[in-house]
């Protein structure tokens, strides 16, 4: 079973539905608006959208017809929390390292 | 939430006073792991490492708040004192758990010192993998405005 992380990061992962992502952080738009600038079928955009929908990435409106959509971020605020946590760990690690380096060079100038 | 919010991997750049072979050491022997691995409060008493491609690692970092916390993965790439790569993944129910990464650090000495670029991202499926490429950066800087831009609306 894929965690929310997972899918989100999954729904990431592909460069059409980035630049899906990049086109709604300018403002929401149609499914027919967003397909406009892609060289890939209305249903191939719409199988994108659901992806992103599913991820929690997008949100669309209710209206049958004009169903904007919508950037969400909140599942993009996941995904810098997980990066952030293992920035901190790596960060610690190193810090560590550098003086884990003096004690083994001191080390070798006793020698 | 700042600009790195929209970016799904993690960069970073370090110079060590030190010959490559040293930091390459560092990474590569259960005995040196064992003195550097974890953030400030963490100790590492156990890195069982089998270091040849394919070969896996399994490593514990402990604290006293956060009690034991195993993570692993396998070597995919050795190129001695230059390059190494490997997976990674937490083996507990952590927020990160479930989720493959891949870590790819180059080693590039200069003068004595040693410029280490650490680099780690999610490591899904071959879509992923295939996907790596340029544009990616430019996409995402016009997205973090965006959030940072709604952040600041929600906010008022």
């Amino acid at each position: 079973m894929l965690d929310r992380l997972s899918v989100t990061l999954s729904a990431l992962a592909d460069p059409t539905r980035r630049a899906i992502l990049a086109r709604l952080a300018k403002g929401e738009a149609t499914v027919n608006e967003i397909a406009a600038p892609f060289d890939i079928s209305l249903p191939a955009v719409s199988r994108h959208l659901k992806v992103l929908e599913t991820a929690g990435l997008i949100s669309r409106g209710r209206e049958a017809q004009w169903r904007p959509c919508r950037l969400e971020t909140q599942a993009l605020k996941g995904v810098d929390d997980w990066l952030s946590r293992y920035r901190r760990f790596w960060t610690g690690s190193f810090d560590k390292m550098e003086a884990y380096i003096d004690e083994l060079k001191r080390k070798e100038r006793r020698k | 939430m700042s600009a790195t919010l929209t970016d799904d991997e993690l960069l970073i750049t370090r110079i060590f006073d030190a010959p490559a072979s040293m930091l390459f050491g560092l990474w590569s022997k259960p005995e040196h792991i064992k003195r550097w691995m974890g953030p400030s409060n963490f100790t590492c008493p156990d890195a069982e490492i089998d270091f040849r491609v394919g070969g896996s690692y399994r490593v514990m970092i402990k604290s006293f708040e956060h009690g034991e916390n195993w993570f692993g993965g396998v070597y995919r790439e050795i190129v001695p004192n230059k390059r190494l790569a490997f997976t990674f993944a937490w083996d507990n129910d952590g927020p990160s758990a479930g989720v493959e990464t891949i870590v790819t650090i180059t080693f590039e000495e200069k003068g004595g010192k040693t410029v280490q670029t650490f680099h780690q991202r999610p490591f899904l499926n071959v879509e992923r993998r295939d996907s790596h490429v340029g544009g990616w950066t430019q996409t995402f800087e016009k997205l973090a405005a965006y959030a940072a831009k709604m952040t600041k609306e929600h906010s008022v």
